[in-house]
């Protein structure tokens, strides 16, 4: 029996690593190598819909002629880019389904549900094996009650299933006013996974120069504990596979992952700044760890320290400081 | 100008002609079409060129009576002139020595099949040919494919003449005793889907060479659009040769219904002037 | 700027025009109304392919006319493509010399009374005119007067054909039969060039012909055009496709030394949503081929037409207006119009817009169809559609269509035509790697020249700018033949 057998999105999979969506498996090259190195599956980059738009809006916007005379031309154009970006992914998902044999997932990153139903349906003749559905409304519309974005969730999720043969899994942002109610009630809408979470650009400045610049691109070793906590709180209720995402740069937050509750992880950082070997290492490690500590398998210590199975549960629910320094004198 | 200069019934139902058209004649390698018109409301339709004659200057197609539009080609007689006729259109079929071909042609689709079958064996290849159809009246140019064959095989479903059975069954008896490198499947659309479903059992690569309903043909209009690995394509520019494992041939077949009740009443009303005369 | 502002002062100063606008005060003139052309009533029109404007009579368009200024700056112009010396032809209008104001046409544009008909004066040379700018009343009806001139030469039978230089013996091949080609194929055979127009089609006249229907633009029309032409030496070869009936190296083998290629955006587009290669699902080249090209609506012609009782057509252009309008006269009892954005936004004629309102059709606004589903023929019998709403505007400045999450809503139809605009034919640069050409498929021509990377072919019209207008197309084969004349005479003389 393989000892790393764990499941994606309630697929099989041979070991709980599993490649994020970036440019790490964008090519068929990049694939490959991810394969090779020995991921369990590969979530290929993004399909973004704001991506798309932006192209065709600026090509309509440099190629307009005076008084709009090829406006005809260029009203649907973004339709065009739409079917190219989808062709080429279309042809990679072919691609990668014959040169590999682990699991590949399709992302898509969209705002609205009519977007789905036409890249969807496209993804899924291609031959993927899952998709993973990064809903994004940054709630920034300040008008936006938060029972309303809440809704159009749900409401993508249930349309979404209702179309698909394949599994479905919902890369999640940890901005919900109820976060933990959300993920309860999204794991038993139907949904095949929830991955925990979704990680954004963040926002800095340039003080010298004014300026608003991206933060850092890469996450750090320390960025994993949102994800632990939430992940922990979750699991023992959860309907569905949950993966962790986000800080995943060693065996040990690895192993913590899975003792959460978590069935696997999303890692890209790690493979960035290290190469893919580090897949490889990491599996390694967490072999001997499991030695060690008598696991034979996955299923063994997955969850076996979440909020539903610690001895000290209230720990999850203290989000400050006060309990830790209340023992301190100053 | 596009004057027939010969004409011959290889059949009732089958025709051949040889047309006076210097440039496409020039200009033709095997697998290339022409669109072709009669009269002034005639129909734009699409016919495979069977061959060629660059130092003739002439081109020759073979047609078989299937509605209005073919039966008013077949109707010209020697000296008359096909009012429109344009080409060559289409890509030429990629001919190469791979080794073993099993080519397959179903009723009409043998005329069609005819110039690529003489470029395979021209090109270096050992040709296998099997010819089906529904009964004997319906096998067509046998003797002209044999010339470029190192084996026929003929089946109908019948038994009529040849070995009775489908295609398939032909195409399994070859493949199980021998190594095929190539198939080429032509024929109605329903033949061709099964056909590239046998090959892919037997991992052999096959090309079909597709009929769609056209206007133009020369990929102004999308009458002709298929999808092909899960792209849009279009048969008149962008074949009409593709993977027969790649094509959607469900849809295909779907959309080749779109006028039959049409195309079935105006045969009707076209026979029925025609015995009125 | 063919057109020089001393130039146009010259012509101004002319005594005939001056006695012109001797005869009525500014006041008299801005105090008439604008006049209003005939139109078959809609009732009654959608019956049949007849042409939807009747014209103007010779009275009416004397008196329109007149309301024109002669401006001593005249902004008209400067809103022209081509730059028509409109002032000039609209005087000689109300001077009564109409076969005059014919030829002061021609002398910039090869098809006037195509021109009348087809181009959106709303946003061109009305938009400039002196009473929309500073006076905020309607614009001199410059385009019923260009139509005007244009057929009263043609019906009078007294056609003015252009002269033609004495023959030099070069012989120039054009690509394409299309208003870009015919005008670049006039211009060269008046400077004595032998011109052939090679076209793919069995009929002359490229989207004249198969795009633009009969109630807009009657084909007898575009036949008196290039019939001009043939009486000028241009010769005609259709069924010919350049490119695979011969190549171009054929050709300069058979002593052609220049090359313009016109060959038009003709390749279709689609949506790519679910169920759009159900049956009855066409692209709006498809349909408007069938019926306009192949006469498909005439049950004695062999091919036929797929149009239903509730027809759809998707998109807010010309080519929708058309393809909804030709469905309406093909007997659809709702002829919808299915566009995304709003009606201000649509870039279709405002007369176009509004003829198909009179007609009947349904506009169905910040609507987007989703995906289509069919009965068990494989038949199209429902779209699904969602609603839109203008959000703000993106970066080309248009008001970004924005999703109106939830509100999908089905639609009965038998009948949908794609019109969400076309492609440049890939014939031509598919056949020619050397041709450079942009992503989007148009061909790379110096701005100036007009010439491509293949210095002996020169390109203009829709295959280098994108779907664009029949006048922008004409000035392209102008100025096409210009630079070609130039790059030729100096060739010989080097």
């Amino acid at each position: 029996m393989n000892k790393f057998q764990t499941t994606y999105l309630g697929i099989p999979i041979k070991n709980p690593i599993v490649v994020g969506s970036s440019g790490l498996a964008a090519t068929i090259g990049g694939i490959k190598k991810l394969a090779n190195a020995g991921a369990g599956a590969v979530v290929l980059k993004s399909v973004f819909e704001e991506e798309i738009k932006a192209e065709a809006e600026q090509t309509v916007g440099q190629q307009l002629g005076m008084d709009e005379n090829n406006l005809e031309f260029y009203d649907y154009y973004d339709y065009q880019v739409k079917n190219e970006v989808l062709e080429n992914y279309v042809s990679l998902i072919r691609e990668a389904k014959e040169a590999v044999d682990i699991p590949i997932i399709a992302s898509i990153n969209c705002t609205s549900y009519s977007e789905w139903v036409s890249f969807a349906h496209k993804i899924e003749e291609a031959g993927v094996d899952a998709i993973e559905l990064n809903v994004f409304k940054l709630p920034f519309g300040i008008k936006d009650e938060a029972a309303e974005i809440e809704k159009i969730y749900f409401d993508i999720v249930r349309k979404v299933k209702d179309r698909l043969k394949i599994p479905v899994g919902i890369k999640l942002a940890p901005y919900f006013t109820n976060l933990g109610s959300v993920i309860n009630r999204l794991s038993h809408s139907g949904v095949d996974g929830l991955i925990m979470f979704n990680r954004f650009t963040s926002v800095d400045y340039d003080i010298e120069n004014d300026q608003v610049i991206t933060g850092k691109v890469y996450s750090n070793a320390d960025d994993f504990v949102n994800s632990l906590r939430w992940i922990s709180v979750a699991s023992s209720e959860a309907g569905c596979d949950l993966v962790a995402s986000t800080g995943v740069h060693d065996y040990r937050s690895l192993v913590k992952m899975i003792l959460a509750g978590a069935s696997s992880v999303e890692i890209v950082s790690a493979i960035y700044k290290e190469g893919p070997e580090v897949i490889g290492a990491m599996l390694k490690e967490m072999e001997a760890w499991m030695e060690r500590r008598n696991f034979g398998s996955i299923d063994a210590f997955k969850g076996r320290l979440s909020q539903g199975e610690s001895a000290n549960p209230e720990v999850f629910e203290r989000v400050q400081f006060m309990r830790y320094f209340s023992g301190h004198k100053h | 100008m596009n004057r027939i200069i010969e004409k011959e019934f290889f059949s009732e139902n089958v025709v051949r002609l040889e047309i006076d058209a210097p440039r496409i004649a020039k200009a033709r390698r095997a697998g290339h079409f022409v669109i072709v018109k009669v009269g002034d409301t005639g129909e734009r339709i699409p016919l495979t060129i069977a061959s060629s004659n660059p130092e003739k200057g002439t081109i020759t197609l073979v047609i078989q009576r299937v509605g209005v539009s073919s039966r008013r080609i077949t109707e010209l007689e020697v000296g008359d002139e096909l009012t429109d006729l344009v080409g060559p259109l289409g890509e030429a079929t990629h001919i190469e020595n791979v080794g073993t071909v099993l080519a397959c042609g179903g009723g009409v689709g043998v005329a069609p099949l005819l110039p690529i079958v003489e470029a395979l064996k021209k090109a270096g290849n050992r040709v296998i040919t099997i010819l089906a159809a529904r009964n004997k009246d319906l096998i067509i140019l046998e003797e002209q494919i044999s010339a470029y064959s190192d084996e026929v095989i003929v089946m109908t479903d019948d038994g009529s003449y040849g070995k009775k059975g489908l295609v398939t069954n032909g195409m399994k008896e070859v493949m199980e005793r021998e190594k095929v490198d190539l198939s080429v499947v032509i024929g109605p659309a329903i033949m061709m889907k099964f056909a590239a479903l046998t090959t892919k059992e037997y991992k052999v690569p096959t090309v079909a060479s597709l009929n769609t309903i056209m206007v133009d043909g020369t990929g102004m209009c999308g009458a002709c659009r298929i999808t092909v690995g899960g792209k849009t394509k279009f048969v008149c520019v962008d074949g009409p040769e593709f993977d027969a494992h790649q094509v959607d041939f469900d849809e295909m077949l779907l959309r080749l219904n779109g006028y039959k009740e049409i195309e079935k009443g105006a045969e009707k009303e076209y026979l029925k002037s025609k015995d009125k005369k | 700027m063919a057109v020089t502002k001393e130039f146009l002062k010259e012509e101004r100063e002319q005594a005939w025009r001056v006695d012109i606008r001797k005869l009525l005060k500014n006041k008299e003139r801005t105090s008439l109304q604008r006049v209003h052309m005939g139109e078959v009533e809609a009732g009654e029109r959608i019956k049949s392919n007849i042409e939807v404007n009747s014209g103007l009579t010779e009275q009416e368009a004397i008196n329109e006319a007149k309301r024109c200024l002669d401006c001593p700056d005249p902004t008209c112009i400067t809103g022209c493509p081509v730059e028509i010396n409109i002032p000039k032809f609209i005087k000689r209008i109300e001077q009564g010399e109409i076969f005059k104001a014919a030829q002061v046409l021609k002398e910039t544009s090869a098809l006037p009374a195509v021109c009348g008909r087809v181009c959106p004066q709303e946003k061109q040379c009305e938009a400039k005119c002196f009473y929309q700018l500073k006076m905020k009343k309607e614009p001199v009806a410059i385009g019923h007067l260009e139509r005007f001139a244009a057929d009263y030469e043609r019906e009078s039978g007294q056609i003015s054909v252009p002269k033609v230089a004495a023959s030099n013996g070069i012989k120039i091949a054009v690509i394409g039969s299309g208003p870009a080609g015919l005008t670049f194929a006039g211009d060269m055979a008046k400077n004595g060039y032998d011109v052939t127009v090679f076209e793919a089609l069995h009929e002359i006249g490229g989207v004249l012909k198969y795009g633009i229907p009969e109630f807009r633009l009657p084909n007898s029309i575009v036949d008196v055009e290039i019939n001009s032409l043939k009486q000028m030496g241009v010769k005609f070869e259709n069924n010919f496709i350049v490119g695979r009936t011969a190549t171009i190296d054929d050709l300069k083998e058979e002593g052609f030394e220049g090359f313009f290629t016109g060959s038009g955006a003709g390749l279709p587009r689609f949506m790519n949503i679910p169920g759009e290669n159900y049956i009855g699902i066409l692209s709006s080249n498809e349909y408007l081929t069938r019926v306009n090209l192949m006469d498909a609506a005439n049950p004695n012609t062999d091919t036929p037409i797929i149009s239903g009782k509730r027809v759809a057509v998707i998109g807010g252009g010309n080519t929708a207006m058309d393809s909804v309008r030709t469905a309406k006269r093909l007997g659809a009892e709702r002829a919808m119009i299915v566009y995304r954005r709003s009606m201000e936004e649509m870039p279709a004629r405002v007369e176009e817009v509004k003829h198909a309102q009179e007609e009947g059709i349904e506009f169905l606004n910040l609507t987007n169809p989703v995906e289509y589903f069919a009965d068990e023929t494989g038949r199209v019998n429902k779209m699904r559609v969602q609603k839109m709403e203008l959000g703000e505007p993106d970066s080309s400045g248009r008001r970004r269509p924005v999703v109106i999450e939830g509100s999908e809503y089905d639609i009965e139809v038998d009948t949908v035509v794609v019109s969400v605009g076309v492609s440049p034919n890939p014939l031509i640069p598919s056949s020619l790697p050397q041709l450079e050409t942009t992503r989007w498929g148009t061909i790379v021509v110096d701005e100036e020249k007009l010439q491509t990377s293949i210095p002996e072919m020169f390109a203009g019209g829709d295959i280098v700018r994108g779907g664009a207008t029949v006048i922008l197309a004409m000035g392209d084969g102008r100025n096409a033949a210009a630079s070609m004349h130039t790059y030729l005479q100096d060739k010989l003389n080097s």
